[in-house]
């Protein structure tokens, strides 16, 4: 089909997955070499169709801000002033670097992170890994930016993973679809779309009469679609909620008794904690009104309801455990689960998430961490690599290149690679990052486009886009498999992550790194898949392009009990659900509870900077683009404008009208922004959408709305991003 | 035969993959054309809300505002189907003219951004009908809430029901619409209406 008759299109089937958590069909159609426009999936209401984020993946391809050649800095760090240069010569300037700082300071120097955009399963974060292992290691980050306090949590309560990558994914849509009550806690799943089934599944439930609620300090955009009740809480306080439902539970008797005793541990400790024997405060509604902000009357009705309204869904985002102590939320939500009976296992244990071991380029072991002890915080179920002491928090990168070994991290970082990330742009403070970067000794950044980050490198090597290579989405979330099909040819001089490391291992001395053509890999890597399970054939795949299956279905154990009672069906030392975590127990500290308790977070509405900055900030998602991915688009920014959003009652104190040009400000950081005047927020609350990206005047002050120009560059006692707990101020600015 | 759209506001959660899909399949630049945009309402005060959506593109009204309006006929409603297209050899442009959108009450005329910008507007994707396809709209939305066909098909189909939050349904030029409404049951007062991308900016 073609509005220009004469030319013939060919579609190109794949699959499009750009760190936004969807797995969506893609078909492109392709013209005389050039993209000509996008379509998503016709397979019928079971077609995973893509967001305006993917429908406009053609302008991403076509931005005439993407990096084309090999750029070797000219300017000052930071300026963005860049020379184009050959592959050659760029290789050979990197290459020389790597070999200087491994020679001079040893290789865990050299510091690396990839991070999830546009990657798949080739084009990511083992192709680096194969290509450092064998140059003699590096130091590699541990942890997640996402959701590391759901990692912990998971780990310590369930001694699993958490047991898919998105919250959403722990269920089935017909878990959803047939829930009689679902919870959406800090869950924004129409903005932060986790693949746009779980909106079709909502609303298939809306129509089968779930009732829903938002417990959100926002009116989000799924509270307004789906919700029969907005709850709004302060940022930072869930936990006190969930507590003081847990006592209004405990107090009536609504626990479910034979599912505690058969699958939970430390019920009586967690118990003892709610009802004030401890530490001599009942965690009444009450007591949680005053931290909360939610009435008492308001908390007892939601602890009833989830009680009684079986089977209930408490659906989290990470939002809330990306604060000061975010892991207490995650154990908090999973032990109301389980005092309810309303927790899922399934029925086959983790099984499509087993596969992403599979789904990589092998790698020899990064001698960097072999032999090394495993840090305090080591969880059992990752591996002994993972845990090693000889990786740094990803969170803390820019911590660890400022202090070093004296800061206690495990060496002095002088070379730092950076793929697929716009860290700088996307981790707590920004002033702090350009202060580390500034002083390292060469940063090299694999990128698509000049992003703030990129702006920071010595040398930019340019990645093509999705669209222009091969690869396999396999990991197996939500079942889901297909072939990445190459569209068009790589545009300017960009290549793909694997060939930019294949082209680099020889300049590094390395002689095995590859050999591979894309297509090999993909048919490599489905034949071991097909070893382990019942896969799709290669021929199948590359037919079909997309590859849906079904797993067997998740069940909630307080359905189907298992038969075998004493059967330790969690890997925790005591076989069961730890509402007291004996691993937790062991890490003996003092903010690490074992059992999942209210902490204050630092700068909450309590906190004497409160004077100062009385405004907590939040710095959710934004519907328009995926982290900062997608920002630079003029077909998605015409969509929304970057603002910070202000509640009437704020902004009206302060003089701010909606579209006024405000100030953003705290210590860390100063950004100047239009304001969004709005009811739909909390009053305390403002609102600064994360992933615009940093663009500051000559004198540090942000004109793109980089949120993360204010949180502050710590994580959680368990190793979470924090990015909201931090108080600002705005002010109007008089033109 | 009268084509039209079926729109389930219920399940519309604004995530605007409709309107990228228009400007991708269409290849309208960014800018001040959009054939289709969303209408964002806000209604009520902290914390008692009530937020909905509404796609905004051309209703192919049976007496069209449009083709009445332009002085030189530039503007059709076909026989076939029903459909209202431009010929945008023929218009007079926004600058001399402009007299179809001032008349249109949905703002389906769409300018560009350049001097005497040629009227463009929703033609409910004639070239995927061709090929049997739905609009792209229809075929990009992740929660299944469009549809379009035989407006009577879709009447028969769906109901027909023609008033769905914050639209103003005209008796005089009878869109090709119909709807499963959201309604806001309590009444509360309207504090916002966005529309995005933003509408054209009319002459005067």
């Amino acid at each position: 089909m073609s509005l220009n008759k004469t030319e013939e299109e060919q579609i190109v089937r794949t699959i499009c997955n750009s760190h936004c958590g969807g797995i969506c069909e893609m078909k492109v159609h392709v013209s005389g070499g050039r993209i000509v426009r996008i379509e998503s999936g016709d397979e019928g209401e079971m077609s995973h169709r893509m967001c305006a984020r993917g429908r406009a993946y053609r302008q991403r391809v076509y931005a005439p801000d993407r990096v084309f050649y090999p750029l070797k800095r000219k300017g000052p760090r930071g300026a963005g002033e860049f020379t184009r240069v050959s592959w050659d010569e760029a290789l050979e300037t990197v290459a020389h670097e790597m070999k200087r700082v491994r020679d001079t300071y040893g290789n865990a120097s050299i510091l690396h992170f990839c991070s999830m955009a546009d990657a798949h399963t080739l084009h990511h974060v083992q192709a680096f890994h194969r290509l450092l292992c064998l140059f003699g290691g590096y130091t590699a980050p541990w942890g997640t930016i996402s959701n590391e306090g759901e990692c912990f949590a998971s780990g310590v309560t369930y001694g699993l993973r958490p047991r898919e990558p998105q919250p959403w994914m722990r269920r089935t849509e017909e878990e959803y679809i047939n829930a009689r009550l679902i919870v959406m806690w800090s869950w924004n799943p129409v903005t932060t779309r986790q693949g746009t089934r779980a909106s079709w599944s909502l609303a298939c439930a809306k129509e089968r009469g779930t009732k829903f609620i938002s417990v959100d300090p926002r009116y989000t955009d799924s509270a307004a679609t789906f919700a029969d009740q907005w709850i709004p809480i302060k940022p930072g306080t869930d936990v006190a909620v969930l507590a003081a439902m847990a006592y209004v539970i405990v107090n009536e008797h609504l626990y479910d008794k034979p599912f505690i005793d058969t699958y939970t541990f430390g019920f009586d400790r967690y118990k003892d904690y709610i009802l004030g024997l401890e530490d001599g405060i009942a965690k009444t509604p009450e007591w949680a009104e005053s931290i909360s902000g939610i009435p008492a009357a308001t908390i007892t009705d939601l602890a009833r309801e989830y009680a009684r309204m079986k089977p209930a869904i408490l659906a989290t985002g990470y939002a809330a455990g990306r604060t000061a102590f975010g892991e207490q939320f995650h154990r908090a939500i999973y032990t109301l689960e389980a005092i309810t009976g309303n927790t899922v296992i399934w029925a086959q244990p983790a099984a499509p998430r087993a596969l992403r071991h599979i789904c990589r380029i092998p790698s020899p072991p990064n001698q960097v961490e072999m032999g090394v002890p495993s840090r305090w915080n080591a969880l059992p179920y990752r591996s002994a690599s993972v845990n090693s002491s000889a990786r740094v928090n990803v969170n803390l990168l820019a911590d660890a290149i400022l202090k070093g070994k004296a800061g206690g991290y495990p060496a002095d970082f002088r070379f730092l690679w950076l793929s697929n990330t716009n860290y700088l742009n996307q981790l707590a403070e920004v002033n702090k990052a350009i202060k580390a970067f500034q002083q390292l000794e060469f940063i090299l950044v694999t990128e698509q486009f000049m992003s703030s980050s990129a702006k920071f490198a010595d040398i930019v090597l340019p990645v093509c886009t999705f669209l222009e290579r091969n690869d396999l989405y396999a990991s197996g979330d939500g079942g889901i498999y297909g072939l990445v099909s190459k569209a068009i040819e790589p545009l300017g001089e960009s290549k793909s992550q694997l060939q930019i490391c294949d082209a680099l291992a020889p300049k590094l001395g390395i002689n095995d790194y590859n050999d591979k053509s894309d297509e090999e890999w993909v048919k490599y890597i489905v034949a071991k898949l097909s070893e382990e399970v019942e896969f799709p054939d290669y021929n199948i795949l590359s037919n079909q392009g997309f590859y849906s299956k079904k797993f067997d279905k998740p069940t909630a154990v307080s359905n189907k009990r298992l038969e075998d009672s004493e059967q330790k069906i969690f890997p925790t030392p005591s076989g069961k659900i730890e509402i007291y975590s004996q691993i937790a127990a062991e890490m003996n500290h003092p903010l690490i509870p074992p059992i999942p308790k209210y902490i204050e977070t630092w700068e909450s509405s309590n906190d004497p900077l409160a004077k100062k900055y009385p405004l907590q900030l939040i710095t959710p998602h934004f519907k328009r683009r995926a982290h900062s991915q997608f920002d630079n688009l003029p077909w998605l920014q015409e969509l929304q404008f970057q603002a910070v959003t202000i509640s009437t009652l704020d902004a009206e104190s302060r003089g701010i009208q909606d579209g006024d040009m405000v100030k953003v400000f705290n210590d860390r950081g100063q950004a100047m922004v239009p304001a969004r005047v709005t009811e739909r927020l909390m009053p305390g609350v403002v609102s600064l959408p994360q992933g615009a990206w940093y663009t500051p005047d000559e004198n540090g002050v942000d004109h793109g709305g980089c949120a993360n120009m204010f949180t502050k560059n710590e994580t959680s006692p368990a190793g979470a991003f924090v990015c909201n707990s931090a108080l600002v101020q705005v002010e109007k600015v008089e033109k | 035969m009268q084509y039209g759209i079926y729109f389930d506001q219920n399940r519309c959660t604004g995530c605007f993959a409709c309107v990228e899909a228009c400007l991708d399949w269409n290849d309208i630049p960014a800018g001040p054309a959009s054939w289709l945009r969303l209408r964002i309402v806000e209604k009520g005060k902290y914390p008692d809300l009530f937020v909905t959506f509404l796609p905004v593109a051309c209703y192919h009204c049976l007496q069209p505002a449009c083709v009445a309006a332009c002085p030189v006929n530039a503007i059709t409603k076909r026989e076939e189907d029903g459909i209202v297209t431009v010929d945008r050899d023929a218009c007079l442009g926004k600058d001399s003219c402009g007299l179809c959108l001032d008349a249109c009450p949905y703002d389906a005329p769409q300018f560009g951004a350049e001097e005497e910008a040629k009227m463009q507007k929703c033609d409910l994707c004639l070239n995927r009908w061709a090929v049997g396809k739905n609009p792209v709209c229809v075929d990009s939305c992740p929660l299944w809430a469009l549809d379009a066909g035989p407006i009577d098909e879709l009447r028969a189909k769906y109901g027909d029901v023609r008033d769905a939050e914050s639209f103003v349904y005209s008796e005089d030029l009878v869109p090709s619409i119909t709807f499963k409404p959201r309604k806001d049951t309590k009444g509360l007062v309207v504090q916002k209406i966005e529309i995005s991308p933003q509408s054209p900016i009319r002459n005067s």
